[in-house]
């Protein structure tokens, strides 16, 4: 397959800000780490030898990956975790537990997948807040700035669902939760079902079984919940790293500057 | 430049509304048109040869610009120096407005800026930052100053 290389260097090197960037140690198929200055933005992690480098060694699409803290592969260790059959992990370690903190919680909220849940659930919550506003404040609108579009527009951020784009009630806290209540989350949230989420329209009904390529839960869940479980695992990580602080001794720290 | 090729070729094979045979032209100038299964996934967009299980690339959908071409056509030309364009051609007047919309608010930066609108917007009308109840209120991403140009009394607070 061929990926349009030159649409994701410009895209990198464009002026839009990046998410995140430093170094890493990326784990080699030969289990040697290699250092490597890593570039984070949207849902593509770039990387290359230096920072300085125009060279792009290579980039790493960042969707239907679990983020997961890997101390078994070392100190400050964690991995990408593609599942799916004859899919990778890669594996890195950053070098001390606040750059691995940092990194963990980057990773955790850049796919697509993930905003778009987000972007959702702020569209209930301005709504919610609008219906919430005396009908008679009318002069608001006028102080709203240039981006705002007919309203048609901004209650649809769901990717091609054509149901929703035409009836504006499909992101309703109402059928989020019913929606939710058909759910039993067995694996990790992060893998593929909740990607699928977005692309399914709310009103319409859910496809069938054999259609989703993994077993398990219904499509769509309260984001709150994918929430927790993120924040848990953030929360697991910055406790073990303060844990951690309390009882080492100073360890040799390496220096980046 | 390595990419994660048969992870993206998985993604490639999720389910996606966004999913039809279409007309397709390259960019080059001796480029036709050829009847392509083009697949909307996340900011990528796929294309098949028709019979084909593995997609022949895709595209990633940022720093583009979506233009209607006629009454069912639109094409998508990449920002870059070389300024290339793709298009596509649909059945219908319809199919084609679906397509330029779904395209358009597939990509992450569009759905950035709407994010921070949204943050921006709650804010305001509530008080309340609707990040901080995910933890999530000072990642870079998410910030005020990454999408949306605001006038200094809006950011204020934020």
């Amino acid at each position: 397959m061929k990926l349009h290389k030159k649409i994701l260097t410009h895209y990198l090197s464009c002026t839009s800000p990046v998410d995140k960037e430093g170094y890493l140690y990326k784990k080699k198929r030969t289990a040697t780490y290699q250092r490597r200055w890593f570039v984070l933005k949207a849902n593509l992690l770039f990387y290359q030898e230096r920072p300085a480098d125009r060279h792009l060694l290579g980039v790493i699409v960042l969707e239907g990956c679990a983020v997961r803290r890997s101390e078994c592969d070392g100190q400050f260790a964690f991995s990408l975790v593609f599942e799916g059959e004859g899919l990778k992990t890669y594996r890195f370690a950053a070098a001390d537990g606040q750059t691995q903190e940092s990194w963990l919680k980057a990773l955790l909220t850049a796919s697509h997948c993930y905003l778009s849940l987000l972007v959702r659930d702020l569209t209930r919550q301005y709504e919610e807040a609008q219906q919430l506003e005396c009908s008679g404040e009318s002069h608001h609108s006028s102080s709203v700035p240039a981006l705002r579009q007919p309203s048609s527009t901004f209650l649809c951020p769901a990717q091609g669902s054509s149901t929703a784009v035409r009836d504006s009630r499909s992101f309703s806290s109402s059928n989020i939760l019913q929606a939710q209540n058909r759910a039993a989350a067995k694996k990790s949230p992060k893998l593929w079902l909740r990607r699928n989420a977005h692309v399914t329209p709310i009103n319409g009904p859910a496809p069938q079984y054999g259609e989703w390529p993994l077993v398990g839960s219904d499509p769509l869940e309260e984001f709150s919940k994918l929430h927790d479980y993120y924040g848990q695992e953030v929360k697991k990580v910055r406790a073990e790293w303060l844990r951690g602080r309390e009882r080492a001794e100073v360890a040799e720290l390496i220096d980046l500057s | 430049m390595r990419f994660n090729e048969k992870e993206l070729v998985f993604l490639s094979r999720q389910p996606s509304e966004m999913a039809a045979e279409l007309g397709m032209k390259g960019h080059k100038k001796g480029d036709v048109i050829k009847r392509r299964l083009v697949k909307l996934v996340v900011n990528f967009l796929f294309y098949f040869r028709t019979d084909e299980e593995e997609p022949m690339g895709a595209l990633l959908l940022e720093q583009c610009r979506v233009d209607r071409e006629d009454r069912q056509s639109f094409s998508i030309t990449f920002l870059d120096e070389a300024e290339r364009k793709y298009l596509f051609e649909c059945d219908s007047e319809e199919q084609c407005r679906e397509w330029m919309d779904s395209i358009i608010k597939a990509s992450y930066e569009f759905m950035r800026k709407n994010l921070i609108f949204y943050r921006t917007e709650i804010h305001r009308l509530t008080g309340k930052d609707p990040l901080e109840q995910y933890g999530i209120s000072d990642e870079t991403r998410f910030q005020v100053s990454n999408g949306l140009q605001m006038t200094s009394g809006e950011t204020s607070s934020l």
